[in-house]
């Protein structure tokens, strides 16, 4: 993957989460399948078809999580002190995130994603390098999970989505303060740049 | 690279801001608190819970962006009853005037959007006797700290809210816009709480729950 590339390109990015056949206008009909039944989409037996695409769109975020996982553990070289205390708490939290979607994958019949071999970061050679990076990796998740939410099926899934995403959005709060920057820009969330 | 190869070093702070956030972070594992551990007033929690059952409640999304508009006015007047209460400090006011305005553009954005439904949105303004229906104490604050912990268990049953909004909400652009103002709320949480050193990310699911 091209990670700058992907970074920069919200329409790359929102493909990121597109899986076929969950396309936007197609949702409408899984939502109102679902509504009012979280823990169930009635239907006939045999293959959920909410299931399939509920793994199909885990399986992207899993990626993404396993990805900035291995982001902390290559920028924790040049942080120091305090920040490096923030860093491991994240790449903790980034790996709760990535252990829990990988158990929905599988409850809902799924096979969890693993995490590549390398990823191709970009050069960090600093402490400001490895903040701003990480600013770039949770303003990508948030939009990403922001783009995919809707697409989810189950009421819990989407709930759990939500959580991640809050938690993405703390996780920037305190990485702009470490920066020196305004750590709640906006009133709304989307994962742009401040 | 594995996470059992990172050495921790004991470097300065490159800012002000992550000292402090250090200092807090000490105190709090002194306490027995520490990261993950960090808890809202026990007393809060019937509270949050009668707040999330009103909220998840409600049903079709028309009514459910009416509690929501609903809560965020009361965050509005919590926030301004903070602003009037002569307890903060010029840059804690500052703070509690972004926040403030943060709440109000959600509520003029989910007033937008449930007015597309076709809905109304509801008629009364609300009252101190209203913020104290979702947390009680904003009347009895002493301190800054006080208020900063009032707005932090009002921030969180917001949050909860809005998390439990996710499994009922049917329109895409609702649920989308849902999980961004629970975001802003969250980061509200972090300002808050490291200004009476509360572990500033203490879950890596953020419910509004502890």
């Amino acid at each position: 993957m091209d990670l700058d590339s992907f970074l920069r390109d919200p329409q790359s990015r929102r493909r990121f989460f597109r899986t076929s056949g969950v396309a936007v206008a197609g949702s409408s009909a899984i939502f109102l399948s679902a509504c009012g039944d979280e823990a169930s989409t009635p239907g006939p037996a045999g293959p959920d078809e909410s299931d399939e695409a509920d793994v199909e769109i885990l399986n992207s975020a899993l990626d993404l999580e396993l990805m900035a996982v291995a982001a902390y553990k290559a920028g924790a070289a040049q942080l120091r002190g305090e920040v490096l205390q923030v860093g491991k708490l994240f790449l903790e939290q980034e790996q709760e995130h990535a252990d829990g979607l990988a158990s929905a994958i599988t409850d809902a019949g799924g096979k969890p994603n693993r995490a590549k071999a390398s990823y191709d970061f970009p050069a960090l050679r600093s402490q400001t390098d490895v903040l701003r990076f990480a600013v770039d990796l949770e303003n990508t998740a948030i939009a990403a999970y922001i783009d995919a939410l809707p697409k989810l099926g189950k009421g819990d899934l989407r709930a759990t989505a939500a959580a991640i995403v809050a938690n993405e959005a703390e996780h920037v709060s305190v990485l702009l303060d470490a920066l020196g920057e305004d750590p709640v820009p906006f009133a709304f969330v989307v994962g742009r740049a401040a | 690279m594995a996470s059992d190869r990172i050495v921790i070093a004991d470097g300065d702070a490159d800012t002000a801001q992550v000292a402090e956030f250090e200092r807090g972070r000490r105190e709090l594992l002194r306490r027995g608190l520490g990261f993950g551990g960090a808890a809202i007033a026990a007393s809060s929690i019937p509270l949050l819970l009668s707040v999330r059952n009103a909220f998840a409640a409600s049903s079709g999304d028309a009514g459910i962006l009416e509690q929501a508009i609903g809560l965020e006015r009361i965050a509005i007047l919590a926030y301004e009853t903070a602003i009037d209460s002569g307890l903060l400090t010029a840059a804690f006011t500052r703070v509690a005037r972004r926040f403030r305005d943060h709440e109000q553009e959600h509520a003029d954005a989910l007033t937008t959007a449930l007015m597309d439904l076709g809905g109304t949105p509801p008629a009364k303004k609300p009252t101190l006797k209203d913020i104290d229906g979702v947390v009680k104490g904003l009347g009895s604050v002493k301190s800054q700290a006080d208020i900063a912990n009032f707005a932090i268990e009002l921030e969180m049953a917001a949050v909860a809210a809005y998390y439990d909004a996710h499994r009922k909400l049917v329109d895409a652009k609702l649920l989308q816009a849902g999980a961004s103002i629970m975001a802003n709320e969250a980061q509200h949480l972090v300002v808050l709480r490291q200004a009476v050193k509360r572990a500033p990310v203490p879950n890596a699911f953020e419910t509004g729950k502890t």
